[in-house]
């Protein structure tokens, strides 16, 4: 995908499976809205394809589709349900579904009262809530959420988390772009990490933990840390370390050089590496620079 | 799917704006302002009428001297005058109030003004004397006519009835020019109440972020001719709330407002007109509302679009300046150019149809010109929607925007 004389996007391919929960993820600028918006035919690819279902994108596939855009923003003069039941049509619903369902997920999300009032007179949270019913109304089967929890309080995302477990469970495939890394791990089957419009990683979220090496071990100590060829020190102070090693290290043989060069250790705890700290390798200077937007 | 959408759109957009206050304002400002003309008129009409007949009716004594010999004595003695041969007598008799009035009719009352002396009551009653003094002229002229069909035609009465051939066949003059013009005003009616809400219709989603909903939601052919469909539709509610005080005004008021009375009958459908003018009135108003459309998906908010809404509504009132060389010169050359020029053509055209002088071949190929060119502008439009209207707050270029369709992504601007 080419903006002008620049390549935003080269030799990316990854598919993702019926059903699973699937992470985008990426510094800002590393071309993950731009591959949403080519999938979903808002862009047009310079070359290759996206296909959902074995298809190129089509607006007759809305009504099998959930499409939560970085970029939110509703009919604002109008009501509440005369907003939702608009979108309840256009995904297939006839009136009468779309307003059922619509009062049913206002009652759901404690915005019943708001039904018949104006979208523009509703506080931010509010709007969410309308624009997330938008999202997920007539049960789609696939679901692309661009960074979903931005902008979301605490009580909303909590909320929003709780819809996306609902609608795995229901079979909805889902293709999440996010920067929560703790949302990743609970979340997410398969993931990849786009860097400068490539893949950067792509599989489980293990594979890759396994790809970026492995484990870290979380130390307390007294002594003197003594340096090795068989780990690096990640972080160490106040008795308290970080060791990152190879997956397959000799993890016993570290702790007994550690004994035999005299340090006491009273906690030795190795596990793989979180996605956080993943990210932060590969995105670190990017984010510290606080590169662009997709 | 598609169709139903399409029907969702229309009816979407039809309600939302049908419950805008801003609609019913302009909407209703026009036939308000009509109503409140239309009681001026009607009080006025009915004060002046029971002013001057009171004046005519009004019983003063008053002398005259008649010069002229028209005015009768008889009918003036019915009014109350009484002949003298002293008009200083008379004067002065006036001026010493022991005489209401005095009338002095020149030899010649058709090319001399008749001095009316009188005692001053207030400037609206001073008026009776002049009315008196008329009708008695009036009376006597038409007393000594002895004829009720001489009085009529010299009072100004009396119908001419004109037929006119073109190429050996019955023109319809006049009546033949309503029909055909109405499309003119149904023209200017729709692009001037509606031009603003063209230009809106597809800024709104710009301006609240709600494109990509739409764009993975709807086709934006659809999306698009839905608008331009109930913008259509609000413009026939328009035009209706617009007729209704005329027609009201006709039915009920049409002897107190003076209006004259229309016979229908009288009206001339020539077919080849009427089909000519339908053709360019679609055309044109496909062509201006795909170009306020387009315009539209450019811009970031309506202000910024306003300038070129302004040139366009230049556009359709240019034609009016060289309107005594539409009807008169048809083939000048300036008129040739405004005819076939798109956004000057449908005035032009419809002005030229209505008076009869755009032979059927040109009103053919104006309206296909003017539908090939609304179908390439909307086709455009669509497309500058579709790529260009998620550069939200910032001007589209439309080179990027159309590029985009031939697979190279301009940078977003936002």
């Amino acid at each position: 995908m080419d903006f002008g004389d620049t390549t935003v996007i080269h030799d990316l391919s990854f598919d993702v499976r019926r059903g699973e929960t699937f992470g985008f993820l990426g510094s800002n600028g590393s071309g993950k809205t731009t591959t949403l918006r080519a999938l979903l035919g808002i862009y047009r690819p310079t070359a290759g394809r996206l296909l959902i279902d074995g298809t190129p994108f089509n607006p007759d596939y809305a009504n099998r589709l959930g499409y939560l855009p970085e970029e939110r923003g509703l009919y604002k003069k109008e009501s509440v349900i005369d907003v939702m039941t608009y979108f309840g049509r256009l995904k297939g619903l006839d009136k009468h579904s779309a307003q059922t369902w619509s009062l049913q997920y206002l009652e759901r999300v404690e915005i019943g009262d708001k039904a018949k009032t104006r979208v523009d007179k509703l506080s931010g949270g509010q709007q969410q809530k309308v624009q997330l019913g938008v999202t997920i109304m007539n049960n789609p089967e696939l679901l692309i959420l661009d960074e979903p929890t931005k902008g979301f309080d605490p009580v909303n995302r909590r909320l929003l988390m709780d819809i996306i477990d609902e609608q795995r469970a229901a079979g909805a495939t889902v293709l999440m772009v996010t920067h929560q890394m703790e949302e990743v791990e609970r979340l997410c089957d398969r993931i990849i990490l786009l860097k400068d419009g490539a893949a950067r990683a792509y599989g489980t979220v293990t594979e890759v933990q396994e790809e970026f090496g492995g484990l870290t071990i979380t130390l307390d100590y007294s002594g003197r840390l003594p340096t090795s060829d068989a780990y690096t020190i990640a972080s160490q102070g106040g008795g308290h370390a970080v060791l990152s090693v190879d997956t397959g290290a000799d993890l016993a043989g570290i702790l007994r050089g550690l004994m035999d060069a005299g340090v006491t250790v009273s906690r030795f705890e190795p596990r793989r590496r979180s996605l956080d700290d993943i990210f932060v390798e590969v995105y670190g200077d990017e984010a510290a620079r606080g590169e662009g937007s997709d | 799917m598609a169709r139903h959408n399409l029907s969702t759109v229309i009816g979407f957009e039809f309600g939302r704006n049908l419950s805008k206050p801003r609609f019913w304002i302009i909407t209703l400002v026009v036939p308000i302002a009509l109503m409140v003309v239309f009681a001026l008129v009607l009080l006025s009409n009915s004060a002046t009428s029971a002013t001057t007949d009171a004046q005519k009716k009004a019983h003063i004594s008053f002398s005259y001297l008649d010069e002229s010999g028209v005015v009768n004595d008889a009918i003036a003695a019915k009014f109350g005058g009484t002949p003298t041969s002293d008009a200083a007598a008379a004067i002065a008799a006036v001026k010493a109030g022991t005489s209401q009035a005095f009338f002095d009719y020149p030899a010649d009352p058709a090319k001399q003004p008749v001095k009316v002396y009188g005692q001053d009551k207030d400037i609206f009653s001073n008026g009776v004397y002049g009315s008196v003094a008329q009708a008695l002229l009036q009376t006597s002229a038409q007393q000594k006519l002895n004829s009720p069909q001489l009085v009529k035609l010299a009072s100004g009465g009396g119908d001419a009835v004109t037929v006119t051939y073109r190429d050996g066949k019955k023109t319809a003059g006049f009546n033949g020019l309503i029909a055909p013009m109405l499309y003119l005003v149904a023209f200017y009616l729709l692009i001037i109440l509606l031009g603003n809400q063209m230009l809106a219709s597809t800024l709104e989603e710009k301006e609240n972020r709600v494109t990509e909903m739409i764009l993975t939601t709807i086709n934006p052919t659809s999306l698009i001719l839905g608008k331009i469909i109930s913008l259509f539709a609000l413009g026939l509610v328009q035009m209706a709330v617009f007729a209704l005080p005329l027609v009201v005004a006709y039915t009920l008021f049409r002897t107190q407002l003076n209006i004259p009375t229309l016979d229908l009958s009288n009206l001339s459908f020539d077919p080849q007109q009427m089909l000519v003018g339908a053709l360019i009135l679609i055309g044109g108003f496909a062509l201006f509302t795909g170009t306020l459309v387009a315009i539209g998906a450019i811009m970031p908010t309506a202000k910024d679009a306003g300038p070129i809404f302004g040139v366009l509504m230049i556009l359709i009132f240019i034609p009016f300046y060289i309107v005594t060389l539409v009807v008169s010169d048809p083939t000048a050359p300036i008129v040739q150019f405004f005819s076939w020029f798109p956004y000057s053509a449908p005035v032009t055209a419809l002005l030229r149809n209505a008076f009869g002088s755009l032979p059927l071949w040109q009103g053919l190929a104006l309206g296909a010109e003017l539908l090939v060119l609304a179908a390439l502008v909307l086709r455009i439009a669509v497309q500058l929607f579709r790529y260009g209207s998620i550069s939200y707050g910032s001007r589209v270029s439309v080179r990027n925007a159309l590029a985009r369709r031939r697979g190279v992504e301009a940078r977003p601007t936002a």
